[in-house]
């Protein structure tokens, strides 16, 4: 077994194209994945490919259509960063705590692929792009498209995801909602994000995404296009019936930190809410 | 909002201490120095691990154990390899090793021995064993130690009751999430002992176990306490199995032999709260008076009794909390089950009835239309009066003084009436109680007779030795300061080190909220007749054994008497804000105000009542440990929800002195006390919240959910 630290990013692609590797960046996740008993080391049955000193995937920057995020730029710097979109700022602030946030990343966190991730959610919602580069050359996938299931994605083993795109657009209101098992240093047992804009009095822009009720985070484009070009009144009139709807969306299950009937209720009393706030236009 | 500091801080320097009286603990420097050797922190040359096979099912007879084939250096061992398969607890039924059959998933069977833990660990995998199933118990329906106690005639009250009013209570596992793990080290020291070290709190009752299963004597064992990293009582018993096991292994092979849980482990196989069950029934006069109490109260105490009986016990004494009532009707049951065994938490079973009591007197008053105050501060105890178990009340009680103060800093009657208003999502609550300080009734003088030593060398510096046992609380720098001041030194002129049973005479353990009242009461006298025979320059030693009141009178077996030598009083007001989209609780602020005796160290007390009721907080609504077919669902801190920092509120505190005549300076006990009023002051604030009844704790938000949308009130 190989572990390997690169020296610059071609490098690390070469490395990958001869090797089916983990990559570990923050390894918050993946050193708990592969923890073993205390004071031996992690259990790796594949190469490793620690990237976390590769300074050129750690920039952070924008042009006209994107705001890129380094593969690199741990959650702390991301909160930090005068570039870093809200929602995603207001959602990486409460990942975990402080000593995880100085090493997590968001490449990380979308390719463990776990239904609690809370930046997968804002990934979703945003139109996020994931941004893979091989040896062959860049590809780049919708984060949506990326997560194929729980820890699963759409990434070949000679790929390194060396961004994050978020598409800039702007719009009037949002929400972000995380619901931990305490105030600090929680795993999710539900997350929602949502956004909208009114445009001459009716509804232009809807966006709901639902993380830990599902083995992906949920978004409907279907609902998203029922409730656009309505106007405010008749979503509050109809505020029930979407609620229903989008609770259909999820498939909650009960594990060690809450139940599927917990999961559903408060999901559904977070879709009311955000539809009373797009519907008063708060 | 940041808690209260005990140091108020400005442009980085400290201006000013917030406890003037206090010292800095005595164990400080070297903590925040990251200095002090805990268990696992302590070299030791040639030492091996052990590592223990466990059982895979709940309740079964072992037909045959598979060993693989062990490779050279690494060793099994099993109940074969002790004298007495038992570990020496209250009631010794729990087995060193599996004793041919398991009676919880996790039971030890044997451990492996050897120097890779990575090499231990594939040959607990390999091992196959294999069993004949028994259907495994998992509800309280199989009682092994039965207690029941009266006062007045409760049937002839019911005659005259003109309604009953009956509710049913349930609390649910706690652990005791100390910092440091389950550690212990079995060695031979330099003259060649047997000696054990690790995370403890009772080093003579390890000494003692230690003795019985590998049948040695008094001489041929030593216990040395070093740093502990908590305990909360999860070190109370369970290192009396741990420390027989490596102590069977470095017997035979002459080796240090270190075991050390980690945090999985320990959640999942290490002793927990008892979880309970409590029917209450109470009878209503004409007047709206409560004529009678009648409980019933089940304790889950999993595999093997242990200390089990004992907790049931101080569970019976406290169900009535700090009320007197003229008719009781008291059961108690600890049920035989399939888990995990439970064992001591801090205490000791009277959380459970507490948070019962307290509850249900609030639900009577609700529901016979009267103020919940008024009717409860109609029934408290007052100096004089006839206790739940028919003792007395042989002190002075200022209880209303510490409701009072209460009130008065949270605001208490006013909060309380605007947030009852529909809609609001506000509340606070309010708890009172009681707890016995040290072992119950004239246990400290009949049982435990603990001991202190003081020694002076020729530079007239004082050591102090008592087997209390430092895990946090901070009692090395409260027993010296108690000795330094009756001997009117300075305090570096007086040393307290950790108890080695070589050299410490057995003080009785670090539990019951004994080592104030207790220990500190020993040390003040020991430290007043040394003073009397004090000869500048000689080496001078002294011992001073126990005597307790000589009023308290107390029989086991009938539960009649004096269930204490002294109780702690105290009130605990929550306020709280629920959360209408999410049902989860958010802890606004705190407001205590306690009688122990008197402070010894303010800050060190402070200590105690912050961390008391923060855990007690997160035993109401944050500690969820559910036991699924035997098996804990939560295995380790990111499941298991203790508060955090943040989930903090502020907390403020106040005491009022109400010195003890046989305490040190009039100090008595408060380890447990922080702890027992939290659960009920916390879910009566929830209910005053969402207008509607709490029957179970943790109220969680799933459970709140419940209560909210289906619950009565």
């Amino acid at each position: 077994m190989v572990k390997y630290i690169p020296a610059s990013k071609e490098d690390a692609l070469n490395f990958l194209a001869s090797h089916d590797a983990y990559i570990v960046a923050g390894g918050t996740d993946m050193m708990v994945l592969k923890r073993n008993a205390a004071g031996l080391l992690p259990k790796f049955d594949k190469d490793v490919l620690y990237i976390s000193n590769l300074n050129e995937l750690n920039k952070i920057y924008e042009d006209k259509e994107y705001i890129h995020i380094g593969a690199t730029a741990t959650l702390d710097e991301i909160y930090n960063h005068p570039l870093t979109p809200k929602l995603l700022k207001e959602a990486v602030g409460e990942v975990a705590s402080i000593n995880i946030r100085h090493f997590a990343t968001l490449p990380g966190n979308i390719a463990n692929a776990s239904p609690a991730g809370d930046t997968i959610v804002i990934d979703y919602l945003l139109d996020a792009i994931v941004k893979l580069e091989s040896k062959n050359g860049v590809r780049l996938v919708k984060a949506e498209n990326f997560v194929l299931g729980v820890r699963k994605v759409d990434r070949r083993s000679d790929e390194l995801i060396t961004e994050i795109m978020f598409p800039r657009f702007s719009y009037d209101g949002d929400m972000w909602y995380k619901v931990g098992s305490r105030k600090a240093d929680s795993i999710s047992k539900v997350s929602v994000a949502g956004l909208y804009s009114i445009t001459d009095g009716k509804i232009s822009k809807f966006a709901l995404a639902f993380g830990s009720t599902a083995v992906t985070v949920r978004r409907s484009h279907e609902l998203e296009k029922e409730i656009e070009g309505l106007t405010q009144k008749e979503l509050l009139d109809r505020c029930e019936e979407f609620v229903e709807k989008y609770s259909k969306i999820i498939s909650p299950i009960d594990d060690q930190r809450s139940n599927k009937e917990y999961r559903l209720m408060v999901a559904k009393n977070i879709t009311r809410k955000f539809i009373k706030q797009v519907g008063e236009g708060k | 909002m940041p808690n209260q500091s005990s140091q108020i801080y400005k442009g980085g320097k400290i201006v000013k201490s917030k406890y003037p009286t206090s010292v800095k603990k005595v164990d400080f420097a070297a903590k925040f120095a990251g200095e002090a050797l805990f268990s696992d922190d302590i070299p030791f040359d040639n030492a091996l691990f052990a590592k223990t096979l466990r059982s895979t099912i709940s309740r079964g007879k072992i037909k045959a154990v598979h060993l693989p084939k062990l490779p050279e250096g690494y060793y099994y061992f099993d109940r074969s390899d002790v004298k007495e398969n038992v570990v020496n607890i209250i009631f010794s039924d729990w087995p060193v090793f599996a004793d041919g059959r398991v009676n919880y998933l996790g039971e030890g069977i044997g451990i492996f021995v050897g120097e890779n833990m990575e090499v231990l660990n594939k040959l607990v995998e390999e091992t196959k064993v294999d069993y004949i199933e028994e259907t495994p118990v998992f509800d309280m329906s199989e009682s092994y130690i039965h207690k029941a106690f009266k006062k007045g005639d409760y049937e002839a009250a019911k005659k005259k009751a003109k309604r009953v009013i009956k509710r049913t209570y349930e609390t649910s596992f706690q652990e005791q999430a100390y910092l440091e793990n389950q550690a212990i080290i079995a060695y031979f020291d330099e003259n060649d002992k047997l000696t054990l070290t690790g995370s403890m709190q009772c080093p003579f009752y390890i000494k003692r176990a230690v003795m019985r299963s590998l049948g040695l004597g008094d001489d041929q064992v030593r216990v040395i306490q070093p740093a502990v990293g908590g305990a909360f009582g999860g070190k109370e018993h369970y290192p009396s199995l741990t420390g027989s096991q490596v102590a069977t292994a470095a017997l035979k092979l002459h080796r240090p032999v270190k075991m050390i849980y980690e945090r999985p482990e320990d959640i999942v196989f290490s002793t927990k709260r008892h979880p309970s069950h409590s029917e209450y029934e109470a009878l209503i006069g004409e007047n709206n008076e409560i004529l009678g109490i009648k409980a019933h109260i089940k304790l889950d105490g999993g595999a093997y009794k242990g200390c089990s009986g004992v907790v049931l016990s101080r569970a019976l004494i406290a169900s009535c909390n700090a009320y007197v009532f003229e008719n009781i009707d008291i059961v108690g049951d600890a049920c035989m089950t399939n888990h995990v065994p439970c064992a001591a938490f801090r205490g000791f079973g009277s959380p459970q009835t507490i948070f019962a009591m307290e509850m249900f007197i609030h639900h009577i008053a609700k529901e016979i239309g009267v103020d919940p105050l008024e009717l409860r501060l109609k029934y408290l105890a007052k100096h004089g009066d006839v206790t739940t178990n028919s003792g007395h009340f042989h002190d002075p009680i200022i209880l209303p003084e510490l409701i009072n103060k209460a009130m008065e800093m949270s605001d208490y009657k006013r909060k309380v009436k605007e947030y009852s208003k529909p809609g609001c999502l506000k509340g606070i609550g309010m708890s009172l109680f009681l707890h016995g300080c040290g072992f119950t009734g004239s246990g400290e003088s009949d049982i435990i007779k603990g001991k202190v030593k003081l020694v002076k060398d020729e530079n007239d510096h004082v050591y102090c030795y008592a087997s209390s046992v430092d895990m946090g609380q901070g009692c090395r720098t409260t027993l010296k300061r108690i000795v330094a001041k009756n001997l009117g030194l300075p305090d570096e002129q007086v040393t307290m080190d950790g108890p080695d049973t070589d050299a410490t005479p057995d003080t009785g353990p670090t539990a019951a909220s004994r080592t104030i009242i207790i220990v500190g009461f020993l040390m003040e006298k020991a430290a007043k007749n040394l003073k009397k025979i004090w000869k500048k320059g000689v080496r001078q030693e002294h011992i001073e054994p126990y005597v307790g009141p000589s009023y308290i009178h107390w029989d086991e077996a009938t539960m009649q008497g004096d269930a204490y030598p002294s109780y702690s009083w105290g009130v605990n007001v929550v306020e709280v804000e629920v959360n209408p989209i999410t049902y989860q609780v958010e802890v606004k602020h705190t407001w205590s105000t306690y009688d122990v005796g008197r402070v010894v160290d303010e800050r060190i007390a402070v200590g105690q009542a912050d961390g008391g009721l923060l855990q007690a907080l997160g035993y109401g609504y944050l500690e969820n440990l559910r036991c699924e077919n035997g098996k804990f669902r939560q295995k380790g801190l990111t499941d298991y929800i203790v508060p955090t920092a943040v989930d903090a509120p502020p907390m403020e505190t106040a005491f009022i002195d109400n010195p003890f005549i046989y305490g040190a300076d009039g100090a008595k006990g408060m380890g447990e006390l922080t702890f027992v009023g939290g659960a009920p002051a916390l879910a009566l604030a929830i209910e005053n919240a969402i207008k509607k009844e709490i029957h179970s704790i943790p109220a969680t938000p799933e459970y709140l959910m419940e209560v909210i949308n289906n619950g009565k009130y």
